[in-house]
């Protein structure tokens, strides 16, 4: 039973890191990442069952809590991004290169 | 509750003073001089508290606080102080840099003061899901600051990048965590310790899966080698204060937190020896092949924190020797963040309107009419170099030997190397400025007072940190 939780959510952060690398539209991106902390969220809840107690619970809601303020961030940077290119395309921002 | 007061104090004035300043940013009456002010305030009084918190107590009666989730270490006392420095020398330097830029606002030194909030839970967190939310105090305050020049796409674009990496490397941290909680049951350092010495660390894939996603997003905010490449791009574009309060501060509170992960259980710390001799290896030879092909002196000094880096890696690895543990990696924290942050103050008020001279060859012949900024800047690069009789001298040799006293030779001597091959580009600058014909004439930069002081300061702090003793 709770291996199943756990499979899903493994199967969940895998998909976000894919997502992450292999989208380039901006919003997407950062929907994988939010993919990727609700799959460790999961895994928190099948852990708290699995261990009997609630610590599982209340990490997942403050987990929640800071991937709001991260989500608040993101699209004020959207914002910015459309204003400066009108673009949300990740491809387009080559001008600093590594 | 008065102890814990007390061992909490610089936390508490630096929170309460970047909410205090966010709500005084919405009334039209503070001007944005009296916020650098009162931010630069709050930074020098918890540093002088931190600094007679850890001058009287070496060992407080009651050193954890909430059952154990902060715990104050002689270790996370002097991290601490290192940030608090930083703050207080990046408001000097903020305060040179936007007289040439206007960009600023009063929030900005609220959200410094966030940022340094996060920087000092996180060196005293002994719990993961506090780091997780001290690291995100720290980067989401970091992340605004990077992209505060809204009308420069540069700074847009680095924003972006680091913003999706950060929180990449945020959500690896939640999920190892879950693994770590599911193994143990707990996610206190102290609890996983006690797990992993009873079981053995090898004998739970939990463990050694979750610790290892905690390990990837440590070293991807330290930009460690293979997570190395955003941190040529954010540096470049953020503005000089903020690449030097994060090459600084935020690399000396992932670096805290990083140790005392490590340290919570020798097993653990044993068990990723031999991962990170190869990381702090690559690192400091991919960090200085990078920095030695940079044009930008920005981006070199991005490249050589990667090589700086690997440093601290060697430091980690060589924890177990250290009769205080981290009294190595804290003192090279300290030298190395001295002459960081007196490069990039000396560059604040040199670099110019919207940062136009930051490539090497424009600061040819600096000495002929600048010749003390010249000489500062020499200064600071000879102390990252590691030349006798700087503070980076003496921290480097201090990770070298405790390298070699914990066995770890092949490290010992790969760094001294690197610290060779680093000297071409460290070199360089000194070579451009002094024994070539100035360009342009340098008349612009007519450097503020508080930036010369806090210039001259940090000279001093270069020399001064080399005199401080440390048990091997």
């Amino acid at each position: 039973m709770i291996h199943d939780y756990l499979v899903l959510s493994v199967i969940l952060f895998c998909l976000g890191v894919v997502g992450v690398f292999a989208r380039r539209n901006f919003f997407t991106v950062f929907m994988s990442v939010e993919l990727m902390l609700n799959a460790s969220n999961l895994a928190f809840i099948a852990f708290a069952r699995l261990q009997q107690n609630m610590d599982g619970h209340v990490l997942a809601l403050l987990i929640m809590a800071v991937a709001a303020a991260e989500a608040a961030l993101a699209l004020a940077v959207v914002i910015l991004l459309h204003k400066q290119t009108g673009k949300l395309d990740t491809n387009v921002f080559s001008l600093l290169k590594g | 509750m008065t102890n814990d007061f007390m061992l909490l104090f610089p936390v508490i004035l630096v929170s309460l003073g970047a909410i205090g300043l966010m709500l005084a940013a919405t009334s039209r009456c503070v001007q944005i001089e009296q916020a650098a002010w009162a931010c630069g305030g709050l930074f020098g009084f918890a540093f002088l508290v931190q600094l007679a918190a850890t001058l009287t107590g070496d060992q407080a009666l009651y050193s954890s606080l909430f059952n154990d989730i902060l715990v104050v270490s002689p270790f996370s006392k002097a991290a601490s102080l290192v940030i608090l420095g930083c703050g207080l020398f990046t408001v000097c330097s903020s305060l040179s840099y936007f007289k040439k830029n206007n960009f600023s606002s009063t929030e900005y030194y609220s959200l410094l003061l966030f940022a340094a909030s996060g920087m000092l839970l996180l060196t005293m967190t002994r719990e993961l899901i506090s780091t997780f939310i001290a690291l995100e105090i720290m980067s989401l305050a970091i992340y605004i600051l990077v992209g505060y020049d809204r009308d420069n796409v540069l700074s847009t674009e680095a924003v972006m990048k680091y913003l999706i990496l950060g929180a990449f490397a945020g959500a690896f941290l939640t999920m190892g965590s879950a693994f770590v909680y599911g193994a143990a049951g707990s996610t206190k350092f102290a609890l996983i310790g006690n797990f992993v010495a009873t079981t053995g660390f090898l004998s739970n894939p939990a463990i050694l899966a979750g610790s290892f996603f905690i390990l990837v997003a440590f070293l991807f905010k330290a930009a460690a080698f293979p997570f190395h490449a955003w941190v040529l791009d954010v540096y470049d574009g953020a503005s000089m204060p903020i690449t030097g309060f994060m090459a600084t501060a935020l690399k000396t509170a992932i670096f805290a937190v990083f140790a005392n992960f490590l340290l919570a259980d020798s097993g653990l710390q044993q068990g990723w020896v031999t991962f990170l001799f190869y990381i702090a290896i690559l690192s400091m030879f991919m960090g200085n092949f990078i920095a030695i092909g940079q044009n930008s002196l920005k981006r070199m000094l991005a490249a050589s924190g990667i090589v700086h880096s690997g440093y601290l890696l060697i430091g980690l690895v060589a924890l177990g020797s250290q009769p205080v543990p981290g009294s190595v990696v804290a003192f090279y924290l300290a030298a190395y963040a001295a002459g960081t942050l007196g490069i990039f103050s000396a560059l604040s008020y040199l670099s110019g309107k919207g940062e136009q001279w930051k490539n090497f060859d424009d600061f040819k012949g600096l000495a002929k009419t600048k010749p003390y900024t010249a000489f500062a800047i020499s200064i600071f690069l000879l102390s990252m170099a590691g030349i006798p009789p700087t503070a980076g001298f003496m921290g480097k040799l201090y990770i070298i030997l405790a390298a070699i006293q914990t066995g770890q030779i092949t490290l010992a001597v790969l760094g001294i190397v690197s610290s060779i091959v680093a000297m071409w580009y460290y070199l360089r600058l000194i070579v451009t400025m002094y024994f070539h014909a100035p360009e342009r004439s340098f008349a612009e930069e007519c450097p503020s007072r508080i930036g010369t002081v806090s210039t001259l300061v940090l000279v001093l702090c270069v020399f001064a940190i080399s005199l401080y003793p440390i048990a091997l």
